[in-house]
Formats: structure tokens, C-alpha cells, sequence
């Protein structure tokens, strides 16, 4: 009996408690709305680069702007798998790092939203080189700020130059093979190019500013496959490397497990005389903390092929903007400003880009900036700011870029790498390469 | 007419059933329901998706194409190269590690001073996690600064460093070697605890009749190890087929796909290309291949057990 009342009474309470539970609970949930409402935070992802750099840009910005931001950060090899399963699962993302690789991708899905009608952003164009435009615009719209940007360029060890007796660094591919041979035959060096041309990420950059370089492209202004054509394509560039590798011996034949990373050591370490790297390793080259051969590697332009010119190629990583950030006029106002906060001008001036130069050595497409008396004193340390503004106006956009360029890649990687190991030739390799871009391309 | 009994749930049970039954079947109640949604749910509803064609980065059109995702993958060249590779790997793989683990179990069979101490060395790869061990590989086998081409260098076995994970020829092999060498204690336990168990007398009685130690070995030690040899066969097969992370950390599949495996394939295909339908095809496709096998050898092996 006295269990029976104590259970009932029980009952009661519960009931009482869960109520005022509730109540407090829907107060609570709709104090936050309404706070959430009049501040609307922006949910900004980026992968796990320049942290300390960028939780103090947000601080900066908070403080200014009294607009709160979440920010997040994955590892890079993480970053695309972990947002597609974020966009896919409708996470509040407004605004983050996108890489000009996935831009088609992410845009056809509707995650990301072109940012043409904010002239706030837009204004920023007419600072900016063209090729940086070109990789954050799809179909005619452009989708994102610049973040940072980077090109190929073409380094050599001065030292080892004037040891082999040579005067002038090269300006044609021609003039690499044969200041190459003089180098391997002083015993200077076994494999003086080196060339990192693991099936990675990388790897598309590798093979895009050497096919540029030597006149020729991937894909036709319609989209079209032509990188099997002999005269206009990539074959010229294949075959070099091939030649590069099996014939003159000047590239290692382990040039197919190098990554980036380890070819940049094995230049590092004084291994090589020439190296083909992302233009920002110039600073770690030059650093005796991180180099053997630090002071005595310069950048020159890419050489050249016959019917090529100096240009190589550049990529880009840019601010983007999600569907849900614009879908609140109040948050998209905020979220423009946060992405010019970054990408444009901070009180005035392109502070953040000049920080990431600075600080870590990343690239930037702001063109005002290479006149810049701090950004030229910190390329001063270590890389003439001249021939890297030079490279800078000849790089382009890939022109692989498309909905499908993942699925290729990684086909097209393979395919290079069959005919650097002598398995087939550059033109049957080339000829499958644009197969499967024309079936992939069928299918989209 | 009289009204008909009501029949209610409860009372069919607890006619059917007696009391022990169900209390055996509500203790098993828990554990079901999270099988059920850990696996059985995951494995139906995979098999689900390999019937449309989902990729991720194409939310707005996933179209249900019944098995076209499994003709699509049975008529693609490069899933036979890569389901051939997979077939030359684990043969290589098996049949070292088989051979391996008998010598081994032999040894550590013999009673000797530190048997215990070299049970012990022995042993130690298969407590290395993979991903170390991977990556210890990798180091071995790199081109310009490995530990395999220093050692074979100074013993004058090569007059310069050879490419070895960058040459298609090798890759393979060289992959196998590194799962080898991790798998090969389990297997030496394996086959030590099936040799234990053979009577003494038999070996006596051979003795007496005048059999020498490789006849002993082929009639009496090669025969009864059939339920050792079968557990290694059915378990190292399966690992072979399936595995991926030697693959991952040490190749990439490369160079040149020479080590595009079917694990790879699948990878390639449902994470990086993000094509979730033909990756789940994939994978049923290999699951079905695994089971034949391990039933293949149960039936052979396992029969006259």
C-alpha cells in the first residue's frame, strides 16, 4: 500500500518536473532562436592550414563586426570527403575553403552559390589576375573570394650550375636536357630533373605546366578531349618526360612512387640540379633551417618547348558560399562581409592575404600587392619578386576542370605513369586518357 | 451461435512456448535488435544502394538501374585486371605464408635453449599495427634512402640503388612480402597448435617401422595438420583478398595501376569518385567471391576431417 502511494505520487512528480522542464526548455530553445536571429553566426569550415593565422583574423573580424563565427578545421586529405558528407547531410555550413578542383563539382550540386550579384566582392576582380578569376568561375559565374593561389615554377641550384661549368640557367626543354647531361656527366648529379610524378593530387599540376609549357592542352573551348592530338595536345610533353626518363636518364625512373613532398627533399638534400615544385617550396628551399642547398636556388620561367611559351599552370583555393548561407538575407549580409573580411580588403587593406605571404609563404592573386614594401621585403629573404610576378601573369587555369575531373584524374595519372615506365606509348596512353574523358564526359 | 474465443497474441506465445524459451528469447531480445542494426540492416540496405546509381556529388539524380551498377563493373577491364591482381597476390601471399608457418611451427616444435625468447621475436610482427607496419615498408623500400638497398649495397649484391615499389614488375611481390611478414606468426600459432596435438605414438611407430624424419613429416605431420592448414587457408585467403592498407600506404595502387587491387578498386571508387552505388556493387561482388572461396576450401580441406 504504501509502495502503491509512493509510486503514484511519483507519477506526479515526474509529470510536474518534466512539465516545467519543458516549458523552461522551450523558453530556452526560443531565446537562442531569437539571439541566433539577431546575430546569425556564420559556420565557417577550412582544412587544417594557417590555424593560429586565421582564429586571429576571426577575432579581429568578431570584435569589429560584433557578428559571431564558428570555425572549423579538417585535416586536407579529409577535407572533401568530410564536406560532401556535411553538404549531403545538410550541415549549417555558410562559408569555406574550396579548391578549384572541385568547384564544378560542388557548384552542379548547388552546394556552393555564385557570388556574382555581391559587387562588394566582385569589386575585387579588376586587382587580380586572370587566371585566379577564370579558377573560381563556372559556367559564367563566379563563386568565391580568393583565398590563396599558387603556381608551378621551375627552380635550379645556381651551385651546381656554375660547378658543371655552365653559365646561363635554361630557357627551352631543349636547353634542360642538355645543361642535364653536362651535369650527369661531372658526376654532379645521376638524376638532374627531378620531377615528382606520383599518382597523387599533385600530380595533375605537374602534368598541366609541362603541357602547357610545351604549347599544348588537355581539352579544346568546347570541353572536347584533344590531349591525344600530336600537334596541339599533350603529346609533346608525355613524350619528353618519357625520353626524360628512358632514353637520356636524366629524370630517376623512380619518379612514378616520387610524391611531391619527396621530390622537394631530395632537391632539398642537393640531390638535383633542376625541380619543377609549387612556387611557395622557394622559401623552405632557401631556409638553412629546412635546406642543404638553402641561398643557392633560383627560380626562372618554365622553359619552353618548340611551339610552347614560358606558361605554366596555377591553382586556386577560394572562399565559398553555401546555399543555406544565403537563404537568410541577415546571414548573407554577414557572410559577404566575413568573405571580403578574408578574401578582400580588411579595413582598408588586403591584410590577411599579406599575412599568409608573410607568415607562411602562401601565394596570393592581388596584383597591387607585389608593390607592396612588406610583401617585397619578405620575398627579399629568399626569391627575386620580379620573376615571380612574371611567372605569376603567364600561369593558367586548368582546363580539366570539370564535374568529372576526379574520376579522369586518377585514370589519366595511371596512364602517364604506363607510358614513363615504357609500358605503352605516349600516344596510345594519351588516346586512352581521352577515351575516358569522352565517356565520363557522355555519361555527365 | 456462441461468440469465438478471442485470440490474443500473449496467449499463442505462452501456449507455444514454455517459460524458459521466452525467457530465453527476451534475454536474447537486446543483443538481436543491435545486430540487426549493425548488421543485418547495413548488409540489406548495401545491397539496396548497389541497385541505384548514387553518387554523392550528384544528390539530385539517382536513378534505380536494378543490376546495371554489376554488368557495368563484370564488362570493365579494369576490374578484371585489378580482380587477376588480387587473385596473383593472394596466391603469392598464402602459399608463403603457409610454407613459412610450417617451418616455423617445427622449430618452435623442437625443444631447445630460448625457444621461448625466439617465440617471442617471432611473434612481435603480428603485433605491430598495420599501419606501422606499412609505413616501416615503405621506409625499407624507398628508392633513395631504404634500408633494402642499403643493405643489399654494402653485402655487394647491387652496384647501385634499385627502384624497387616504382617498378611494376616488383610491386606485388614486394607488397606481399610486407603482408607476409605480419601475417605469418598468427599462421605459425595456427599450425603450432594443430602439431602439439598429433600423438606421439605415431611418430614412435614410424620410427619403429623404419621411417626416416621426411617420411615422418610427409605422412604423419603434413596429414594431420589438414584443420591447421584449413584455418590458415580460409583466414590468410580472406585477408588477402580484402586487404588494403599496405595497398593504400605504400602505392596508392601504383605505379601505372600495377597494383590496382580489387580492395583498391572498391576504395577508388566509393571515396574518391564518391560513386556510392557501383562501390556497394563492388563490394558485394567480392563478398560473394569470398565466401565461394571459403567454401571451396572448406569442401576440399575440410572433408575428410
Amino acid at each position: 500500500m504504501k509502495e502503491s502511494t509512493r509510486t503514484r505520487l511519483g507519477c506526479r512528480e515526474f509529470l510536474r518536473y518534466s512539465s516545467v522542464a519543458v516549458v523552461a526548455g522551450f523558453l530556452t530553445v526560443g531565446a537562442a532562436t531569437t539571439t541566433l536571429a539577431a546575430e546569425e553566426s556564420i559556420n565557417f569550415n577550412g582544412w587544417s592550414a594557417a590555424v593560429d593565422l586565421v582564429e586571429s583574423h576571426i577575432t579581429a573580424f568578431e570584435k569589429k563586426t560584433g557578428i559571431e563565427v564558428k570555425y572549423g578545421n579538417l585535416p586536407w586529405a579529409q577535407y572533401r570527403d568530410a564536406m560532401v558528407t556535411k553538404f549531403v547531410g545538410k550541415a549549417p555550413l555558410d562559408v569555406m575553403w574550396v579548391s578549384d578542383a572541385w568547384l564544378p563539382e560542388w557548384a552542379e550540386a548547388g552546394w556552393i552559390q555564385p557570388v556574382d550579384q555581391f559587387k562588394e566582392l566582385t569589386k575585387y576582380n579588376s586587382d587580380v589576375d586572370k587566371f585566379c578569376t577564370d579558377s573560381m568561375t563556372y559556367k559564367g559565374q563566379q563563386y568565391g573570394l580568393t583565398y590563396y593561389t599558387d603556381y608551378m615554377g621551375f627552380f635550379y641550384n645556381e651551385e651546381m650550375l656554375k660547378k658543371a661549368g655552365i653559365a646561363k640557367p635554361p630557357e627551352t626543354w631543349a636547353e634542360v636536357v642538355e645543361q642535364s647531361l653536362k651535369i650527369k656527366q661531372a658526376g654532379l648529379s645521376e638524376y638532374p630533373l627531378m620531377l615528382a610524378m606520383a599518382n597523387e593530387s599533385w600530380l595533375i599540376e605537374f602534368l598541366s605546366a609541362m603541357v602547357f609549357s610545351q604549347g599544348g592542352v588537355f581539352t579544346d573551348d568546347a570541353g572536347n578531349a584533344i590531349m591525344q592530338d600530336p600537334k596541339k595536345g599533350a603529346v609533346e610533353a608525355l613524350k619528353w618526360v618519357v625520353e626524360a626518363v628512358q632514353r637520356q636518364k636524366i629524370v630517376s625512373p623512380a619518379t612514378v612512387e616520387t610524391g611531391e613532398l619527396a621530390g622537394l627533399k631530395s632537391f632539398a638534400a642537393g640531390n638535383h640540379a633542376f625541380a619543377l615544385e609549387p612556387k611557395y617550396r622557394l622559401r623552405m628551399l632557401n631556409d638553412p633551417k629546412q635546406s642543404q642547398v638553402a641561398g643557392k636556388v633560383k627560380q626562372i620561367l618554365m622553359p619552353k618547348g618548340p611551339n610552347g611559351s614560358h606558361a605554366t599552370v596555377g591553382w586556386m583555393r577560394f572562399y565559398g558560399v553555401s546555399k543555406h548561407a544565403l537563404e537568410n538575407p541577415e546571414r548573407a549580409k554577414n557572410v559577404v562581409k566575413f568573405v571580403e573580411w578574408f578574401g578582400g580588403k580588411a579595413e582598408g587593406e588586403y591584410r590577411f592575404q599579406k599575412f599568409l605571404l608573410t607568415d607562411i609563404g602562401a601565394g596570393f592573386c592581388t596584383r597591387p600587392l607585389f608593390d607592396d614594401p612588406d610583401i617585397r621585403a619578405s620575398y627579399a629573404k629568399y626569391a627575386k619578386i620580379d620573376i615571380i610576378a612574371e611567372q605569376q601573369r603567364l600561369a593558367r587555369k586548368k582546363d580539366v576542370i570539370t564535374p568529372w575531373f576526379g574520376e579522369w584524374n586518377e585514370f589519366n595519372g595511371a596512364m602517364w605513369q604506363s607510358a614513363i615506365l615504357d609500358q605503352i606509348s605516349p600516344e596510345e596512353a594519351l588516346k586512352k586518357s581521352a577515351d575516358k574523358w569522352q565517356t565520363l564526359k557522355r555519361e555527365q | 451461435m456462441p461468440p469465438r474465443p478471442r485470440l490474443r497474441l500473449s496467449g499463442v506465445i505462452s501456449g507455444k512456448f514454455d517459460f524458459e524459451a521466452r525467457a530465453a528469447a527476451l534475454f536474447l531480445l537486446p543483443v538481436t535488435v543491435v545486430l540487426v542494426a549493425v548488421a543485418v540492416f547495413p548488409i540489406g540496405y548495401s545491397f539496396y544502394i548497389s541497385l541505384f546509381q548514387l553518387k554523392l556529388t550528384r544528390p539530385h539524380r539517382v536513378p534505380f538501374v536494378w543490376l546495371d551498377n554489376y554488368a557495368k563493373i563484370l564488362t570493365d577491364e579494369l576490374f578484371w585486371s585489378s580482380a587477376w591482381r588480387t587473385f596473383s597476390f593472394t596466391v603469392m601471399s598464402v602459399t608463403a605464408i603457409s610454407i613459412l608457418a610450417v617451418l616455423i611451427a617445427l622449430l618452435l616444435n623442437e625443444t631447445f635453449r630460448g625457444r621461448r625468447f625466439l617465440a617471442i621475436i617471432l611473434v612481435a610482427p603480428w603485433a605491430i599495427p598495420t599501419v606501422a607496419n606499412g609505413l616501416m615498408w615503405k621506409w625499407i623500400y624507398d628508392s633513395s634512402f631504404g634500408a633494402l638497398n642499403g643493405a643489399l649495397l654494402q653485402l655487394g649484391m647491387i652496384d647501385k640503388y634499385v627502384v624497387w615499389l616504382g617498378d611494376p614488375e616488383k610491386t606485388l611481390p614486394l607488397i606481399a612480402n610486407a603482408f607476409v611478414w605480419k601475417e605469418v606468426p598468427l599462421a605459425s600459432i595456427l599450425i603450432l597448435v594443430t602439431m602439439k596435438s598429433i600423438p606421439a605414438d605415431l611418430y614412435r611407430a614410424a620410427k619403429v617401422d623404419g621411417a626416416n624424419v621426411l617420411q615422418r613429416f610427409i605422412h604423419i605431420t603434413l596429414p594431420s595438420l589438414r584443420p591447421g592448414f584449413m584455418l590458415v587457408f580460409i583466414y590468410e585467403t580472406m585477408m588477402a583478398i580484402r586487404h588494403f592498407d599496405l595497398f593504400f600506404i605504400l602505392t596508392e595502387g601504383g605505379p601505372a595501376q600495377a597494383s590496382h587491387v580489387a580492395s583498391w578498386h572498391i576504395y577508388v571508387e566509393t571515396f574518391r569518385n564518391l560513386s556510392f552505388g557501383t562501390g556497394n556493387a563492388l563490394a558485394y561482388v567480392m563478398a560473394i567471391v569470398t565466401f565461394a572461396l571459403a567454401y571451396f576450401i572448406i569442401r576440399t580441406l575440410g572433408r575428410r576431417l
